[in-house]
């Protein structure tokens, strides 16, 4: 292995503003066997992990990015000059939910899950580029479909969209609350 | 559907108590279900309805627009429960049950509701660490993920900015009169010099709040002429403003 691949892909890292994935390392390092960068990543991440400082790497949207730890967030948010982070309202992560757990999904579809017409969250969202119209069904009125975006996975910190909680998981969250 | 409310109680000191909020009929059910600790899937219909209108009985008026939702709710069930009472010769197969496509609606929409709380602990958490997208990007290219912002957002800003300056000690001078042409041409050349700038800190950067107004003024006309664009490079942050390209 490289001797010094790990710090080239620190380096990588270092200067993506968006999270990189392997195979935009891949890319840059096209004579390296995937299994070596792989292993850099993770003994990179670990390193990071294992340290006491302010920075780690977190991995989202199939991509690694370096981000700081929770105990800095009062001191971030001073130094940017933002009192606190929006979060998302009831109606808008309801819908984003079923747009996740439903996908690809029309507006009709969401409204029908949630009992409640869902036009004004999908938009809200759209703006929030949280979802994307992907198409239109061969239904008729040919009804827009929707999906989650990348930013979506960001924005909740999730790798992919099997890193949602899956039925099982739910189920058991349901019995915890029904108890 | 934000708020359904029960009517305001009319305490002493005129507080008004806001009782429950349900995002819909189903949240509304799900609740009573829990309240009664239903099994949702041996529903008692008569029980259910009756606590239902009883809720809504407590509106004093049903808004069609937002509500109707809520209304064809309680017809639905009314619908289900007379399905029940039509005498059978056999006892109801869990598949006819007039009930099934109610439960499998309140299950579906269970879940959702479980994975709403997974998602908002992960936004939580998502919130408190910051990555380098935070600060300043470059000159933005033209598909790069940017919000053009709405005049609520730069009005929200503004007001925002306002508050703070309140409470500031204040200095009265007597200012020097400014016209919006001059103001406008001011925030032009400062755009071209810079290429962009950042909403608040110009706006706070003003000398008097007469003018810090202007400037706000002549920003919204600018926009309104589309000669300059006001945008956030991530959501939740600082408002920046551009001159177009094509102007």
């Amino acid at each position: 292995m490289m001797e010094n691949l790990r710090e080239i892909i620190e380096a990588l890292i270092f200067i993506s503003v968006e999270p990189l994935t392997t195979a935009k390392m891949k890319e840059v390092l096209t004579d390296v066997p995937e299994p070596d960068i792989e292993q850099a990543v993770r003994e990179l991440v670990t390193r990071y992990e294992s340290s006491n400082g302010a920075i780690r790497i977190i991995q989202t949207a199939g991509g690694y990015v370096f981000s700081t730890r929770p105990v800095y967030d009062p001191y971030v948010r001073r130094l940017l000059q933002i009192e606190r982070k929006k979060k998302l309202s009831v109606q808008a992560l309801e819908t984003l939910s079923a747009v996740a757990y439903h996908q690809p999904v029309t507006q009709a579809e969401i409204s029908a899950i949630r009992g409640v017409d869902s036009t004004y969250s999908l938009h809200t969202l759209l703006e929030n580029k949280l979802i994307k119209i992907v198409g239109r069904k061969e239904a008729p009125g040919r009804p827009l479909v929707y999906r989650t975006t990348e930013k979506f996975l960001t924005y909740f910190g999730l790798n992919s969209i099997e890193d949602l909680p899956s039925e099982e998981e739910l189920k058991k969250l349901m019995e915890e609350e029904n108890t | 559907m934000i708020t359904t409310e029960f009517e305001p109680t009319p305490a002493q000191d005129g507080y008004q108590v806001k009782l429950q909020i349900f995002e819909g009929p189903l949240d509304l059910l799900l609740f009573l279900i829990k309240k009664k600790k239903i099994n949702i899937h041996n529903i008692p219909i008569a029980v259910i309805t009756r606590e239902y209108l009883e809720y809504l009985s407590h509106k004093e008026r049903i808004n069609l627009d937002r509500e109707a939702e809520f209304l064809l709710m309680a017809a639905l069930l009314i619908y289900i429960k007379s399905q029940m009472l039509l005498p059978r010769e056999q006892p109801i197969e869990p598949d006819v049950d007039p009930r099934k496509e109610l439960v499998d609606r309140i299950v579906d929409y269970q879940k959702i509701k479980a994975a709403c709380s997974v998602l908002r602990e992960k936004e939580d958490e998502m919130s408190q660490i910051w990555k380098r997208t935070a600060l300043t990007a470059p000159f933005p290219e033209e598909d790069l993920d940017l919000i053009e912002v709405s005049l609520f957002d730069l009005a929200e800003s503004f007001f925002t900015l306002m508050k703070r300056k309140q409470s500031e000690s204040q200095r009265i001078i007597k200012g020097k009169e400014i016209s919006m042409a001059e103001k406008t041409n001011e925030i032009v050349v400062v755009l071209k010099e810079r290429g962009f700038l950042d909403f608040l800190e110009y706006l706070d950067a003003q000398e008097t709040l007469e003018e810090a107004l202007i400037a706000f003024f002549c920003l919204l006309e600018l926009i309104k002429a589309r000669l300059v664009v006001a945008i956030q490079e991530q959501l939740f942050h600082t408002i920046k403003v551009w001159l177009r390209k094509d102007a």
